[in-house]
């Protein structure tokens, strides 16, 4: 199956596992991770990306991705670094493959892709976002596997 | 005396209005008002008094506009106001108070603590005593529009990401639209679910809306440092936005301060009334509620609770409607104690957060809101301010807490009937 909107994008998400969720979820956030410069944060979607990931090291995982999302938001009137800002936008993508929500990878495929807007505002490129094609790939990929 | 001295003491002079006035002479100093305070409350520190915050314009007060402080002045016998005292009592002014109102709710000739705060902070702000970060907001808000640098061209961004996301058009200056969203910065940078929330929402229930590219902002940082020509300059961009595409309502966002300044300081910054009404997005997703055009399904099985913001429960009066909106999509909702006009601060309100100097403070007293929360054993927290969300999950973090924080209108839009 080749997917190619959101629409079918959605549709084969929701019908992954949990672990299989968190397993493309954190490929998505992998996607963008170019933008985050929190080693917190790689770790966390290493851990997440894994399928043999024990529930300890999930904890941990989810506890340093929090750290970094935390550590990561822009405060009430800080002057916005939109750079920094996809930074945070990664942090939360992969927050969201390990939290316990009911949609996890598509959480995780949505802050991705404002990771990839934040950067596209800071270089100041347009609202142009390839990152949900990217998206289709790496799911299509994934369930071929 | 130095000019921005002269400046300061000039502001002081013109913000002592009847109310300040009667205020101080009314003041039976009780000490109510440090028990309410969430700054003395934490620390024990008699500094944090809140009448105590206020000496320096209480002196001018005196020495301006009284018989005795008249005289006192001419024989030498009260000492003026300086520059260094101004120094001393600027953290005072802005570190520890948030301008929560709690102070006011209990003093006991109904002094209004807070106006007088907000009016001393004009002086401070004039003298060239507030915060290096609330002078650079400031600054930012008059050059760019926005105090945390939001231009236009990011919420388009945001508005395309939303409607790839949730296949919903959002409209842009839509004339004779029912209703004009505005958005907090903090919402545009860090909560893009806001929007797509509202813009779900909206779609369900068959609302008219628009946002404005010329009035998009809803942050007021002259409510903050004390600038009334600035809050007033902020409001105006909101005012002719709503005249020229002929709205009805101006829906405030989940932002606290933002709600005082255009509810409530609004028409009397720009001296006239309003020919449009502004109501807080919860009060409008209340009344869609309460006509049954908000339908949800289904409710929330975590164990949650409410944090009350400041500035849209106890000083806007917005308290029943988020608990009925609760109501309707979360089974085991638990109240904090001391929950609605009464609540604890998050600490970081009135400009708090946006001063890096008071973070150690911040997240000290920081203290009460980790007791509340504890008092429920909930490991979810819902508030309607993005302001509080973040400060929050700060303390949150620090304390080593393992709670959630999300927006009300958020939690709805997860419950939201759709496609039927």
């Amino acid at each position: 199956m080749t997917i190619t909107n959101d629409s079918e994008f959605k549709s084969a998400i929701a019908k992954l596992p949990r672990a299989g969720q968190r397993q493309v979820g954190a490929r998505f956030a992998e996607s963008v991770l170019a933008l985050c410069k929190d080693a917190r944060v790689k770790h966390a979607i290493a851990t997440a990306m894994r399928a043999d990931t024990t529930e300890d090291e999930l904890a941990a995982a989810l506890d340093s991705a929090k750290k970094a999302s935390v550590d990561s938001f822009t405060l009430c009137g800080k002057e916005c670094d939109w750079n920094s800002q996809a930074g945070h936008f990664v942090a939360e993508a992969a927050l969201a493959c390990l939290k316990s929500g009911t949609t996890p990878a598509w959480d995780a495929a949505m802050h991705a892709r404002m990771a990839r807007t934040s950067e596209s505002i800071a270089t100041g490129q347009g609202t142009e976002n390839a990152e949900s094609a990217a998206q289709y790939r790496i799911l299509t990929a994934f369930l071929k596997a | 005396m130095s000019a921005t001295l002269a400046k300061g003491i000039n502001a002081f002079k013109e913000v002592i209005d009847t109310p300040i006035a009667s205020y101080f002479s009314s003041c039976v100093h009780c000490g109510l008002c440090a028990e309410a305070c969430l700054f003395h409350n934490e620390t024990g520190d008699p500094k944090y008094t809140p009448i105590h915050k206020l000496e320096p314009l209480r002196r001018v007060w005196k020495q301006e506009y009284t018989l005795l402080g008249k005289l006192g002045k001419m024989l030498g016998l009260s000492k003026p106001v300086t520059d260094e005292e101004l120094t001393e009592w600027e953290p005072l002014v802005y570190d520890s108070c948030t301008m929560c109102g709690r102070c006011s709710m209990v003093c006991p000739v109904g002094n209004d603590i807070t106006y007088m705060i907000r009016k001393m902070r004009e002086g401070m702000s004039a003298s060239g005593h507030a915060p290096e970060d609330m002078k650079g907001a400031t600054k930012r808000a008059i050059e760019i529009g926005s105090p945390m640098g939001i231009k236009w061209p990011a919420v388009q961004a945001q508005i395309k990401h939303v409607q790839a996301e949730t296949n919903i058009e959002v409209p842009v200056d839509k004339m004779g639209a029912d209703y004009l969203v505005l958005m907090s910065s903090m919402e545009i940078i860090n909560f893009p679910e806001y929007l797509s929330a509202i813009s779900r929402i909206f779609k369900q229930a068959g609302v008219s809306w628009t946002l404005a590219p010329d009035a998009f902002e809803a942050t007021n940082s002259g409510i903050q440092i004390g600038s009334s020509d600035l809050a007033r300059e902020i409001v105006s961009r909101i005012v002719v936005a709503a005249e020229r595409l002929k709205v009805k309502c101006v829906i405030s966002p989940e932002c606290g301060h933002a709600f005082t300044a255009i509810r409530w300081e609004g028409p009397n910054l720009m001296g006239k009334p309003f020919g449009f009404e502004v109501k807080h997005i919860l009060e409008v997703l209340d009344e869609l509620h309460a006509a049954g055009k908000l339908k949800t399904k289904g409710k929330d099985k975590r164990p949650l609770t409410y944090h009350d913001p400041c500035q849209i429960t106890r000083r806007g009066g917005v308290v029943e409607q988020p608990r009925r909106l609760l109501g309707s999509v979360a089974e085991d909702f638990r109240e904090m104690p001391d929950a609605g006009v009464m609540n604890w601060c998050c600490g970081g309100g009135g400009g708090v957060s946006a001063n890096s100097r008071a973070e150690p403070l911040r997240l000290e007293v920081f203290k009460v809101k980790k007791r509340q929360i504890e008092a429920t054993g909930v490991h979810t927290m819902i508030t309607a301010c993005a302001n509080c969300r973040i400060v929050m999950e700060e303390g949150l973090e620090h304390y080593h807490m393992k709670v959630e924080v999300l927006g009300l209108t958020e939690l709805l839009a997860e419950y939201l009937v759709e496609g039927e």
